[in-house]
């Protein structure tokens, strides 16, 4: 367990400088010995790859698709499932056998009062928390955290510039975010919690999607919810308020992967991935989608190509 | 699934859920918002419709046609779609369940007038009725039956369909379908399809109670 | 809001997969309707103090938000077509199950009689004359409940199915007109091509409505 959390820490700090990263596929070696019970894991007959139901999750599930394909793995990928409400239990049942996760909102998923942060930490916490037949991959070098932002303006008739300026105007702001925000720890109930930040109200809208946008841009909202690799926020040149007492998790990208198709040439194609996209390039590939409406499947297939993973 | 349903009845009856901007008591004053002005909008627009149609007779065919290619409106298209060009407002709610419920009420208003014997507008107009009296005084009371059965359909629907206003971030018993689902609480969930489920058979037959009243002298 | 035709152009085989994907879901969702509505109509002819209640039943459940239902469904049957596909199938019954009783009820009771007479078993008597006779009744019971299904298929998007579905929550997502005018335009056309056959099929089905014509 020891050894696990301390690698873990190293391949955290790998993040911060990205020359490092290869330290990060120190950790595919952990999971050779320990908890994969190993001998009956095969990704011969294929491997169906599941995302959520916004952009970049299904730019990732291609990415997957990608590298698992040039691994020669037989890859289906079915996107836009659905919220990981939905698309969990589908990785459970069989449905799907891979996802492009989230360390923190799978953390916060799984034990919705969590209070881990930090990425090592959260890959051990993430381990335990699992049911069996599932785990996690290393994480990779790319993380897309949640973040609160308000418009330039709110920020100037409030004086915002961080999470703990919120709690000067306690029921006064309104929030927009998807619902689950309203019940877990990086959300209202951790914002009270950690910062005493206390909403007017909650508004019910979508995960960083156009109708928390939308809202936030009308003034329906004075604070949204939304991810770091979103090319609107500098856009609309949208100030996002700083954590400085770490409320919001790390959130690298991780495959949450069933069991019985994780052997070691797809733990190999995906660690290698991991550490080679970062946030920036994960930032534009979802502009491409966004903005340019390119494909998801397009945008990924061509920064495999350009990357060396397919030819 | 014993365990859900004990749930649920906690859920339904707890004084906690029905309070509130976010309670049962609020969402269910929105969805009857939603769901009877959008009727009425539609019954507005279908019954003068569907009178007219009846009553001389033409466009029929057109009518019909529109009506069922209405009926094929998929409602999740149509809300993004007004969505996506009126930004974030009502118009896709009500555009979407006006357009569901105007082609049962247009059909079933033009087969009620379409049922009323010839003889009989033959017969008023040889009493020296005028059109319009034709219409309102022998055509339209025989045609209620029909007419009243197509609003009930219309109601129906519209009130199971306003759950997707809560996908485009407004209210209604939709919330409870929508945030359940977010939250992985399917007790919600469940506790939201239910109350619509009630709301539209209290509904219906409140209205067939209604259409009982009107037609009393009737049958006796 | 401009569409984007070279979106439509690129995208044409994905198109055509969404379209088939969308007809089949709701084409396996009448036809299973259909299977359960027969048998349960009959019984609703029959058994009279049964009518209400069946009757009753369906409609209870056409008044349950679709989305609903894919949602409770999830935990017994999963992120699958099974799911789209009971869900459309229950909203079907409401339709066929009206229908075939109104088609039963309107063949002529001298029929029925005439057909004893000779001497033809019940089964047989179903089959060949009371289900026949029904036949435009339930047709237009099955074109009804077709269309209805066309449309609804889109709702199963929420559930990661939905075929033509998917180009509403796409273009939601990307704030991207394009695919949902796409999409709202394939499923009208389906629609009506659908419909169109349906009026074609009962038209052969019944011959002796054409030669009486």
């Amino acid at each position: 367990m020891n050894r696990r959390t301390l690698l873990g820490a190293l391949a955290g700090t790998a993040v911060a400088v990205p020359v490092l990263s290869s330290c990060a596929s120190g950790v595919t070696s952990l999971d050779g010995g320990g908890s994969t019970g190993g001998g009956s894991a095969s990704s011969k007959n294929g491997v169906t790859i599941g995302t959520a139901n916004f952009t970049e999750n299904q730019v990732l599930g291609y990415l997957y698709a990608a590298a698992l394909e040039a691994a020669g793995v037989k890859v289906k990928v079915r996107p836009n499932l659905g919220t990981r409400e939905i698309v969990f239990p589908a990785l459970k049942s069989g449905d799907i056998d891979l996802l492009p996760e989230y360390q923190g909102s799978l953390l916060t998923y799984l034990q919705p009062r969590s209070k881990v942060a930090e990425a090592g930490e959260m890959q051990n916490a993430l381990t335990l928390a699992l049911p069996s037949g599932l785990q996690v991959l290393p994480y990779g070098i790319a993380e897309d955290a949640d973040c609160f932002v308000v418009t330039r303006a709110t920020a100037r008739k409030y004086g915002l510039t961080s999470l703990a300026d919120l709690a000067k105007h306690n029921g006064k702001l309104v929030i927009g975010a998807s619902a689950e925000v309203k019940t877990r720890q990086v959300g209202v109930v951790g914002l009270k919690d950690v910062y005493g930040v206390e909403f007017k109200e909650f508004k019910s809208l979508d995960s960083d999607g156009p109708l928390v946008k939308g809202a936030l841009k009308k003034g329906d909202v004075d604070v949204a919810n939304l991810f770091t690799t979103d090319t609107d926020i500098k856009a609309n040149d949208w100030v996002v308020l700083t954590d400085p007492k770490t409320l919001i998790p790390s959130q690298h990208i991780v495959p949450l992967i069933a069991d019985r198709v994780a052997d070691p040439t797809v733990r190999k194609a995906l660690a290698r991935l991991g550490n080679l996209l970062t946030t920036a390039q994960l930032t534009e590939l979802n502009r491409q989608v966004d903005k340019d409406k390119k494909d998801p499947e397009d945008v990924a297939n061509t920064y495999a190509k350009q990357h060396g993973i397919t030819k | 699934m014993f365990e859900l349903f004990k749930n649920l009845a906690k859920w339904l009856t707890s004084g906690s859920q029905w309070a509130g901007t976010d309670g049962i008591a609020h969402r269910l004053a929105e969805h009857l918002q939603y769901s009877l002005l959008a009727t009425l909008i539609a019954a507005a627009i279908g019954l003068p419709l569907g009178l007219l149609i009846g009553h001389t007779g033409k466009g029929a065919f057109l009518a019909i046609n529109l009506a069922s290619f209405g009926r094929a409106l998929p409602t999740v298209g149509l809300v993004v779609l007004v969505f996506l060009a009126s930004g974030l407002s009502m118009w896709p709610v009500y555009i979407a369940l006006v357009a569901l419920a105007v082609p049962s009420i247009v059909t079933n208003t033009y087969a009620g007038m379409t049922a009323v014997d010839p003889d009989v507008k033959d017969a008023a107009r040889g009493q020296g009725m005028r059109g319009h009296q034709v219409l309102f005084q022998v055509e339209l009371p025989l045609a209620l039956p029909l007419i009243m059965t197509g609003l009930r359909l219309a109601l129906i629907q519209v009130v199971s369909t306003a759950t997707v206003a809560a996908y485009v971030s407004f209210g209604g018993l939709g919330r409870f379908v929508f945030d359940g689902l977010a939250q992985r609480d399917l007790v919600q969930v469940l506790g939201g399809a239910v109350l619509v489920a009630v709301v539209a058979i209290v509904l219906d037959l409140g209205l067939s109670g209604l259409q009982r009243f009107l037609f009393r002298h009737r049958t006796a | 809001m401009t569409i984007d035709w070279s979106w439509i152009g690129d995208h044409t085989d994905d198109l055509t997969s969404l379209t088939f994907s969308h007809l089949q879901a709701a084409l396996t969702a009448v036809f299973l309707g259909l299977l359960i509505s027969l048998p349960l109509a009959v019984v609703a002819h029959r058994v009279r103090p049964l009518r209400g209640f069946l009757l009753g039943l369906s409609n209870v459940l056409f008044t349950i938000p679709s989305i609903a239902i894919f949602v409770l469904l999830l935990p017994i049957s999963g992120l699958t077509r099974t799911t789209t596909v009971i869900g459309l199938t229950v909203y079907t019954l409401v339709v066929l199950l009206r229908n075939t009783v109104e088609g039963l009820d309107s063949v002529p009771a001298k029929t029925k009689e005439a057909a004893k007479a000779m001497g033809t078993r019940p089964l047989r008597t179903l089959l060949t004359v009371e289900l026949p006779l029904a036949l435009p009744v339930i047709m237009a019971g099955v074109r009804i409940a077709t269309v209805m299904s066309i449309s609804l298929v889109s709702v199963a998007t929420y559930i990661g199915d939905g075929g033509l579905g998917q180009l509403f929550t796409d273009g939601f997502q990307r704030d991207f007109p394009t695919p949902v005018i796409v999409g709202v335009v394939l499923t009208l056309l389906l629609a009506v091509v659908a419909d169109a056959a349906l009026v074609a099929l009962q038209y052969v089905l019944t011959p002796w409505k054409r030669r009486r014509a």
